[in-house]
């Protein structure tokens, strides 16, 4: 039987669409926003370009979350999703929005730093676009899992070699990665301008504490570990102590001198704030990890991770139980809440915060994280 | 860089039109198949979609 080339044109040609079709609808929903139900204490959601305009209508521009005790008090801001393949820290942010009850002062808190990178999966990772949790009420919540970059749709293209805002010189595509972006430039590419706008939160809000909540790779060196600018070193190790004796062992680091672009450095060397940087063991972003996918993002367990515990190439204890979400969540949230009331020993009394209602490392241990997550509107 | 994106859309519009241009005129299966499996990528850089 012979057939026409123009039918079998047709049908190729129906079959990439198809193909098209169903595959950019995966990709475009990772444009849906994720749903945050702010709890108690928010009391204003204001946008990143509200204190930079030249983000306004651009992809980079994001939430930006006022917690505020009804008695004044100091300023302190943390970030997630700074590195959107890094989750802890974006539900470190998602549980504070939803939680904390702040008696005194102000905690400024931005989940998704780095908008843009919610997006998008990193391309030959195989992560997965999103995981769920389910709340105490049966409900399910959704969240990205994004990549570790801006997307490259909104910035591009990537130069050869990336000489940051600090000068630092470094591999073309970390001019996507907001981490090596600072202090910013107003007149940049749009990662930039995104930390130029977090430099801008940092100054206009007077924020005396900021801190960016991060995980890394099991393999990596600098894990389970807090970052802290000279200007913080002291907070930092008040904060470390307290928690050792809370049992939850973290290690301390000075931010090198010569990290330019970096939260913990420039943010201490362009403002005024004392910067702290977090790290918890993410495994669904390590480099030895066997199977990608949602159980791995939240429970942590890689039988390949526990192979490599044992030959003694991790910087991380590493057994069968993994790293479950509910850990890494819980070190930032003890961590954050050691470190405001560290601020007693080195702010004046009017410039303190309280804070309560937040579940730290036992309770979401105990109770999982979902039964933290506030019931999403009907 | 605006102008250097556009370029670049510009170009993969115009490799797409050829394209499927191509899967017209070939008259071999297996090559109208190729082309059109090059197509999907370049389908999805033109919508903006990856």
């Amino acid at each position: 039987m012979k057939v026409s080339y123009r039918i079998t044109a047709v049908l190729v040609l129906a079959v990439s669409a198809f193909v098209v079709l169903y595959t950019g609808s995966s990709y475009k929903s990772m444009y849906k926003d994720d749903v945050i139900v702010p709890g108690p204490s928010v009391k204003e959601v204001k946008m990143l370009s509200d204190y930079f305009e030249g983000l306004k209508d651009t992809a980079g521009d994001t939430e930006v979350y006022v917690l505020e005790g009804e008695e004044p008090g100091g300023t302190l801001l943390f970030l997630g999703g700074t590195h959107p393949n890094e989750p802890a820290g974006f539900m470190t942010a998602v549980l504070f929005i939803e939680n904390a009850v702040v008696e005194k002062g102000r905690i400024i808190i931005i989940p998704q730093a780095d908008k843009s990178g919610f997006t998008a999966n990193d391309p030959q990772e195989a992560s997965p676009q999103r995981f769920s949790f389910t709340t105490a009420g049966g409900n399910r919540r959704t969240f990205r899992y994004g990549a570790r970059a801006t997307n490259p749709l909104d910035q591009w293209p990537d130069p050869d070699i990336y000489v940051n805002p600090s000068n630092q010189t470094l591999s073309g595509s970390e001019t996507r990665n907001l981490n090596r972006c600072y202090p910013g430039r107003p007149d940049g590419t749009l990662t930039e301008k995104i930390a130029y706008g977090i430099m801008e939160v940092i100054r206009k809000e007077n924020a005396l504490v900021s801190i960016d909540l991060h995980e890394a790779s099991p393999e990596y060196p600098v894990i389970n570990a807090m970052v802290a600018h000279e200007k913080s070193i002291d907070l930092a190790s008040i904060a470390v102590l307290e928690l050792e004796l809370e049992g939850i062992k973290i290690r301390l680091e000075k931010s090198p001198p010569t990290f330019y672009g970096l939260s913990h450095r420039s943010w201490g060397d362009y403002s005024d704030t004392w910067p702290i940087l977090m790290e918890t063991a993410n495994p669904s972003q390590g480099r030895l990890r066997s199977k990608t996918n949602e159980a791995l993002v939240l429970t942590g367990k890689d039988p390949w991770y526990v192979k490599a515990q044992k030959l003694g190439k991790l910087y991380v204890p590493f057994d069968e139980n993994g790293h479950p979400i509910e850990e890494r969540v819980g070190r930032h949230s003890s961590s954050v809440q050691a470190i405001i009331r560290a601020m007693e020993y080195f702010f004046e009394p009017e410039q303190m915060i309280t804070v309560s209602n937040v579940p730290g490392f036992d309770e979401l241990m105990a109770n999982g994280f979902g039964n933290y997550l506030n019931e999403p509107a009907k | 860089m605006i102008w250097l994106t556009w370029s670049y859309w510009l170009i993969c519009l115009g490799l797409l039109v050829a394209l499927l241009l191509e899967v017209f005129r070939e008259k071999n299966f297996w090559k109208q198949l190729s082309a059109a499996m090059v197509i999907i990528p370049l389908a999805l850089r033109v919508l903006l979609w990856k």
